[in-house]
């Protein structure tokens, strides 16, 4: 990533820490989608 | 703390990476999404006396009584007031503080709406432990009310100064996050009753104080992982689309206090409202619709009505009807993301378009399906239905930084809101009395929403007209390039000749 104001790229490193942010918020949101779809396959059955 | 809080220490470095803004705002979005669960706890707390069973009040208890009350149980629609708590204190704190959130800056307006939801949950927690109803208003409904107002706007402006290339997309993001996060919270909330339950305690208070600790610590990383990008920065190989090719974008700006006197600003009111009323009034009808609807069909007693089933079939239908508010749950997160993102293709004008002139066939559509008897084109038009709800909650802010610049996005964002609390109740009171003057009159409860489906249609042809007229706003009402801001907010509502 990089910025034109800034004209630099993105600190080393730094994906990694938003993969980590990513992950933080999508595993708790796959888990609570998961659970709903769980719920919800009662009416395919 | 003051400035570590402040506008200027949350300006990016150069180098800062845009991406990592989008969890933050989602990490907000999440909890305060859980204010759309609350309902996994009226049950437990229905019988937070009685435990195994609820023990009434008084027939002619007096509502005073009820508020101080601790030994009978709280009836489910006493509790239920929560919800009208939340979403008025939402669209009037959003809308009252959004000018302050601008000025303040993201972060400061995300570590309040930290105290406030996070704060509201301990205090419940206190209310339920003394059984205290008022504890519970006060706590979750008006302080976590106001937590949800600032929680929710709190991302917008900045999100859409990151992705100015990706603006639907980017709080498609962050708005999805509200849809979902009732997911995460349900069942959590489940398991947390479940374990902390004893033959003495439904477990409730202790599950507020652990969650609202949980909300606490997350929106404070949030909060602190919010971002600014420095005044002209712009993504790489990214640069304005000229105004004369895109005349629905501006590049200009109008100061809050300016756009709510534009008709733009109270058409895109119209415009949301209309689409939320739609929306808001089948979720929560969304259980016992289908039920209604389809009665033994459902499952496998075609021709038997609700009335003619055992009790044991009721509940197999409730089941089926949890399991069809929980699908089209899913879809209206999946439409935050998806409607907006392709808004970024589209046009926001174009979107809503879409959204009215589709939403409308497809609640035309509904009565046919219930009369052919067909459960799968049921719920896929309300699958589909659900997709474009989310959607226009998650285009809107886009749509206001398309016509009134990025500026004040925020702040204007908060004022609109003020559509989703009317939406609130209008389309909920549509539904629901529409219905039971059909029952009344004796139409059969497979068609007492017919009636209901079509004025819902027409409520979206009015949102499609409202959509047309939207226009680029008259240049007076731009700011000018060399106009201190300050002085305009100091000022109030008047603009300086």
């Amino acid at each position: 990533m990089t910025d034109e104001h800034g004209g630099a790229e993105s600190k080393p490193g730094q994906w990694v820490v938003v993969v980590l942010a990513w992950a933080a918020v999508g595993i708790p949101l796959l888990w609570g989608v998961w659970m709903t779809l769980r719920k919800a396959a009662v009416l395919f059955k | 703390m003051a400035g570590l809080l402040s506008r200027e220490r949350t300006i990016a470095g150069p180098g800062f990476n845009r991406w990592l803004v989008p969890p933050a705002a989602l990490a907000i979005h999440l909890s305060i999404g859980m204010a759309y669960g609350f309902s996994v706890f009226w049950l437990p707390l229905s019988k937070a006396i009685g435990i195994t069973k609820p023990v009434p009040c008084p027939a002619d208890q007096s509502l005073l009584d009820t508020l101080f009350a601790t030994n009978c149980d709280w009836k489910i629609s006493t509790l239920g007031w929560m919800f009208t708590l939340f979403f008025v204190f939402l669209g009037s704190s959003a809308a009252l503080f959004g000018a302050w959130l601008e000025r303040e800056g993201p972060r400061k307006a995300g570590v309040v709406a930290a105290f406030c939801w996070g704060g509201g949950f301990m205090i419940s927690a206190l209310g339920v432990y003394l059984h205290q109803i008022w504890l519970m208003w006060l706590g979750s409904g008006l302080i976590g009310g106001i937590g949800l107002g600032l929680g929710y706007i709190s991302p917008v402006s900045t999100l859409i100064k990151w992705f100015p290339d990706r603006r639907g997309m980017a709080t498609g993001m962050a708005i999805m996050g509200f849809g979902g996060g009732a997911m995460i919270g349900s069942p959590l909330a489940d398991l947390l009753m479940k374990h902390f339950a004893t033959p003495d305690s439904v477990g409730v208070w202790q599950t507020f104080v652990t969650m609202g600790a949980i909300y606490f610590v997350a929106m404070l990383l949030g909060a602190f992982g919010y971002r600014v990008p420095a005044e002209g920065w712009r993504p790489v190989g990214w640069t304005p689309p000229p105004p004369k090719q895109a005349t629905m974008i501006t590049s200009h700006n109008v100061h809050v206090y300016e756009a709510w006197r534009t008709p733009q600003f109270w058409l895109l009111w119209a415009v949301l409202c209309l689409n939320v009323s739609a929306g808001i009034g089948v979720i929560g009808m969304a259980s016992p619709m289908i039920q209604e609807f389809f009665g033994g069909r459902l499952i496998g007693a075609a021709g038997l009505s609700l009335k003619d089933l055992t009790e044991a079939q009721k509940g197999q239908l409730a089941t089926l009807g949890a399991a069809f508010a929980a699908l089209i749950s899913v879809f209206n997160i999946l439409g935050r993301i998806g409607w907006a993102s392709l808004s970024d293709r589209l046009g926001r004008k174009q979107t809503y378009f879409v959204f009215f002139s589709l939403g409308t066939v497809l609640y035309a559509l509904v009565p046919f399906a219930g009369r052919i008897g067909s459960v799968a084109l049921f719920v896929t038009l309300f699958c589909v239905i659900l997709t474009m709800y989310g959607g226009g909650f998650a285009t809107i802010p886009a749509y206001l930084a398309d016509i009134f610049g990025t500026k004040y996005v925020g702040a204007i964002h908060g004022r609109l809101l003020t559509a989703w609390s009317a939406a609130g109740i209008l389309g909920p009171v549509l539904v629901n009395y529409i219905r039971e003057f059909q029952l009344d009159h004796g139409v059969p409860a497979a068609q007492a929403y017919n009636v209901t489906m079509y004025l819902l249609a027409g409520l979206l042809v009015i949102g499609w007209f409202c959509n047309l007229a939207v226009r680029p706003v008259a240049d007076r009402h731009y700011m000018r390039e060399d106009e201190p801001a300050p002085v305009r907010a100091a000022a109030g509502a008047t603009r300086p000749a």
